[in-house]
């Protein structure tokens, strides 16, 4: 690996989380119970769970952070995952809405469902279960 | 072959794999071929299932690939369709929006939706489709010309990001060509159930169109897409449709593979799945060549522990055969022991009786005689008395040599025990043959011997017997032998005699005296007789002899001639000779004690008495015992027994003046000694041989002779007794010559103690000359 691509990469890494750096935050309907950071991965990335995930636009900066926040994984991993889930015909990935306010509606509306937004769009129609950083 | 040969080579054959140099390496081959043969087989068994389990996975993925594949184009089409739908009959834009919003549209992750006008121009889509216009794209291109799904393709290179388009056309409400719907599928997502668990790194899964070209493929993480190939050799044949595909060599990359295709019902597609050749075998091979190296190292340790138990075993033969090499040898020494003398290496009494059984046989069957001659040597005992037992051996070994050198090679030469030997001649042509190889032994034998640094003379005794004459068994034979043999040595020693009816006789009387001599002793049948000695001038009694007799209780008075010999050669006279010293002593000194005169007593003396060993210390005790004056007692020797060995007659001599008791030499005159001889020799008296005064009043020579041998007699200043005396002339001549002592029947014939001791009380009483003529009839003394 030349140096050049090294950089762009340790770059990457550290600079992600200094562009996105607001917090993001797990939520859920406020009558819903807490959830474990093991039990949202494993739901966000199609091992099963009882709760409904929304996700966000794919690609869009709280996406990627959130998915590396929460699952360790990026934005090529999750969709290989994903896609063999959809390909061996074993579920469908979360539904994305466009903005953190949508899917705060979608949570408010649902008590099942999960989400994720900034931590600064929190309000009290949901329910903070689980910082991410 | 005859069944029974057959059996034999079989038997020997099957003996001959049991000995240790064949068998190990048979067990070590059979061991080694049944470890590779059980190691190749089962490596081959492994590959055989590995290589089914391989085929029969890939027709499994293969299937399970179709079914995902089919349900994916479906769900495809089924949204080609609803957007063709929509679109058509709403005719207006936002048809993708609405769709969306409804949720009835394919997840955005993985599918893009566009809708192209009939121009190509992209009107609307769920996502960038990456082009403005599709009007120059083939799956565009032909929806103008037909109603049907079309599926576009990549350009040929890494897969990446690529997107595989499939179209259906969009008719206007006339009919006519109106664009159409495209749905862009990730390329990637048709791979993406690849499970390198199952597929490893070099397997394959890929859809193509039936044009050929790949829509994708991916082996491991590597995809590509854009190349064409020629499918159809990896499509099931038509009956075949459920068979596992076989290997073939993938044209794309060169690698083997468990590889086969479908084509897709209602789709312009086929998918491909392929398992690596060396991926799926790698596992049994690498067990395989741990199988292998096992079967080395079992090799190995079969070939090791064969060649050691070989060795062991071998080792073990090895001692087994010098263990019963040793037993055998062992077992010929002790054969040769038991039927040789150890002594001469001649054969010995078992043997020979053996022997002469064996060539009895012979000579009746072939009518031969045979004869067997025994031999015994005459004075051996003496010899070993004297000289030592070594020197006896040293002698027997000699005359075992010289004997050997006198017979021929089928004659056998054999020591029955001590000095006696046997000569068995099988193969008597002539019966002076017998004769004359005994006259040869006696010639051989007569040959000066030398011993520890002194020569010996020997001479011998031999007794022939012969077969079938003198008997018809072993027994007989050698019985009749030792008659005979017996025979010459009653006939003086030194020659040989044929066995004889006679002699058996003689024999008997022989044996019958020895076994009563046996016990004469003890039953007190011995008494002495004494004969006087007198004064030449005066003619009184002036000594006496003892002389022996035997009064056998059946036999009567037994002459000392017939029992002496026997007596002398059994040993008996030691025991003998002793009572008579002692008897004399007891008499002579009861006499003394009566008042009867100091006369001297004289006592003869064989040669086993004189060669005695405790000859001296018996006479010391029995003088201390019986108070007997050792002057009064004269021993009588004969000249030939004092001449045989000089030195050894000097010391005993010289023991026997120290004891004080006198020495006389019997038959004086037969010995031939020298004058010299006599000289050294501590005489006191000789008594001259009556054959020297038979005839003195004969011819003048005889009376010469003995005239001579009393001079020499008196020259050495001994008395000088002359015995035998018969005659009143010999008498007289004898006085003349001035001889000192006559003895003889002439002037008393032996008499019991009782009346000798009558005689001496009258001589006593009456001092005369007592001349009785009683017993002048020739009488043995």
């Amino acid at each position: 690996m030349n140096s050049p691509a090294l950089g762009a990469l340790i770059f990457a890494v550290l600079a992600a989380p200094s562009i996105f750096a607001e917090e993001i935050v797990v939520i859920v309907s406020p009558a819903a119970k807490p959830i474990s950071k093991e039990q949202i991965s494993d739901l966000y990335l199609g091992r099963g769970g009882s709760l409904t995930p929304i996700d966000q636009t794919a690609g869009s900066a709280i996406y990627v952070q959130f998915y590396k926040q929460a699952t360790g994984r990026d934005v090529a991993q999750v969709k290989a995952i994903w896609s063999r889930i959809l390909f061996t015909g074993r579920g469908l990935p979360p539904k994305q809405l466009p903005d953190s306010a949508a899917v705060k509606q979608a949570i408010a509306a649902n008590p099942n469902a999960v989400g994720y937004i900034e931590k600064s769009a929190v309000d009290a129609s949901v329910k903070v279960v689980l910082p991410l950083d | 072959m005859s069944p029974q040969s057959l059996k034999e080579t079989l038997h020997r054959r099957v003996s001959r794999i049991a000995e240790p140099q064949i068998l190990f390496p048979l067990i070590a081959v059979v061991l080694l071929a049944a470890t590779w043969g059980a190691t190749l087989g089962l490596v081959r068994i492994k590959h055989a299932e590995a290589e089914h389990d391989a085929a029969t996975l890939s027709h499994e993925l293969l299937g399970t690939y179709e079914a995902q594949v089919v349900r994916v184009l479906h769900e495809i089409d089924q949204t080609l369709n609803l957007v063709k739908f929509w679109h058509e009959r709403a005719g207006m834009h936002g048809t993708l929006a609405e769709l969306k919003d409804r949720g009835l549209l394919p997840p955005d992750l993985v599918f893009s939706v566009g809708i192209a006008d009939r121009h190509g121009t992209i009107l609307e889509s769920t996502r960038p489709l990456g082009a403005v216009s599709v009007a120059d794209r083939g799956y565009f291109r032909d929806q103008r010309d037909g109603d049907s799904i079309r599926v576009g393709h990549l350009p040929q290179g890494a897969t990446g990001d690529g997107r595989v388009p499939f179209t259906r056309r969009l008719n206007a409400a006339n009919g006519d060509f109106d664009g159409a719907v495209i749905v862009a599928v990730d390329a990637a997502f048709f791979v993406s159930g690849y499970d390198a668990s199952k597929l490893g790194e070099h397997g394959v899964l890929g859809v193509l169109g039936t044009d050929g070209i790949f829509r994708v493929r991916r082996s491991g993480d590597s995809m590509f897409s854009g190349d064409a190939i020629n499918y159809s050799s990896l499509l099931p044949k038509p009956d075949e449709v459920d068979a596992d595909p076989p290997v073939s060599l993938s044209s794309w990359d060169g690698v083997r593979r468990w590889s086969g295709a479908r084509e897709i019902y209602g789709f312009p597609l086929a998918i491909l799945v392929g398992l690596a050749q060396d991926e799926q075998l790698a596992a049994v091979e690498k067990n395989s060549a741990v199988y292998l190296w096992r079967a080395a190292a079992g090799s190995l340790a079969i070939v090791l522990f064969t060649a050691l138990l070989g060795r062991m075993s071998w080792q073990l033969a090895q001692s087994r055969a010098r263990e019963s090499e040793s037993k055998l040898a062992h077992a010929q020494r002790i054969e040769y022991l038991a039927y040789h003398d150890g002594l001469t290496g001649l054969p010995n009494r078992s043997m020979f009786s053996k022997l002469l059984s064996q060539r009895i046989s012979e000579a009746r069957r072939y009518d031969r005689e045979l004869a067997v001659a025994f031999l015994d040597l005459d004075r051996f005992k003496q010899i070993n008395d004297t000289l030592g037992h070594e020197a006896g051996d040293q002698l027997l070994q000699e005359v075992a040599t010289r004997l050997q050198g006198c017979v021929r090679d089928s004659d056998t030469v054999a020591r029955l025990g001590g000095d006696e030997f046997v000569v068995l001649l099988p193969e008597l042509e002539d019966g002076k043959l017998a004769a004359t190889v005994a006259h040869k032994i006696l010639g051989v034998l007569a040959k000066p011997f030398t011993l520890i640094g002194h020569e010996f003379r020997i001479t011998a005794s031999i007794g022939i017997s012969v077969y079938p004459r003198d008997g018809q068994d072993e027994q007989t034979l050698t019985k009749n032998a030792d008659i005979a043999m017996y025979q010459a040595k009653a006939e003086g020693k030194n020659n040989f005699q044929f066995y004889s009816e006679q002699l058996n006789a003689n024999s008997l009387e022989r044996l019958t005296l020895e076994s009563s001599l046996r016990h004469a002793l003890e039953r007190d049948e011995f008494r002495l007789y004494y004969q006087a000695k007198r004064d030449i001038r005066t003619g009184c009694i002036s000594g006496m002899e003892a002389l022996l007799r035997w009064e056998h209780p059946d036999l009567g008075t037994v002459t000392p001639m017939q029992f002496i010999p026997i007596a002398e050669e059994t040993g008996l006279i030691v025991p003998i000779g002793k009572w008579v010293l002692k008897t004399a002593c007891l008499q002579s000194v009861a006499w003394q004690n009566e008042g009867l005169p100091p006369f001297g007593i004289a006592v003869n003396m064989t040669e086993r008495q004189f060669l005695d060993e405790s000859l001296l210390q018996d006479l010391a005790s029995i003088l201390k015992s019986t108070g007997m004056n050792p002057q009064l007692l004269e021993l009588e020797l004969t000249e030939s027994l004092l001449i045989r060995d000089v030195e050894n007659t000097l010391r005993i001599l010289t023991g026997l003046k120290s004891l004080g008791i006198r020495i006389a030499v019997d038959d004086f005159g037969t010995g031939y000694s020298s004058l010299a001889t006599l000289q050294r020799f501590p005489l006191d008296t000789v008594k001259i041989d009556r054959s020297f005064i038979g005839d003195l009043v004969g011819p003048a020579e005889d009376s010469g002779l003995a005239d001579a041998i009393i001079s020499m007699g008196k020259s050495l200043s001994l008395t000088v007794i002359v015995q035998g005396v018969e005659t009143k002339e010999q008498a007289d001549f004898l006085r003349a010559h001035a001889c000192d002592e006559l003895q003889g029947f002439y002037f008393n014939r032996p008499l019991p103690a009782n009346q000798f001791a009558q005689l001496m009380r009258a001589q006593t009483a009456n001092i005369t000359y007592v001349g009785t003529r009683a017993g002048l009839q020739n009488q043995q003394p």
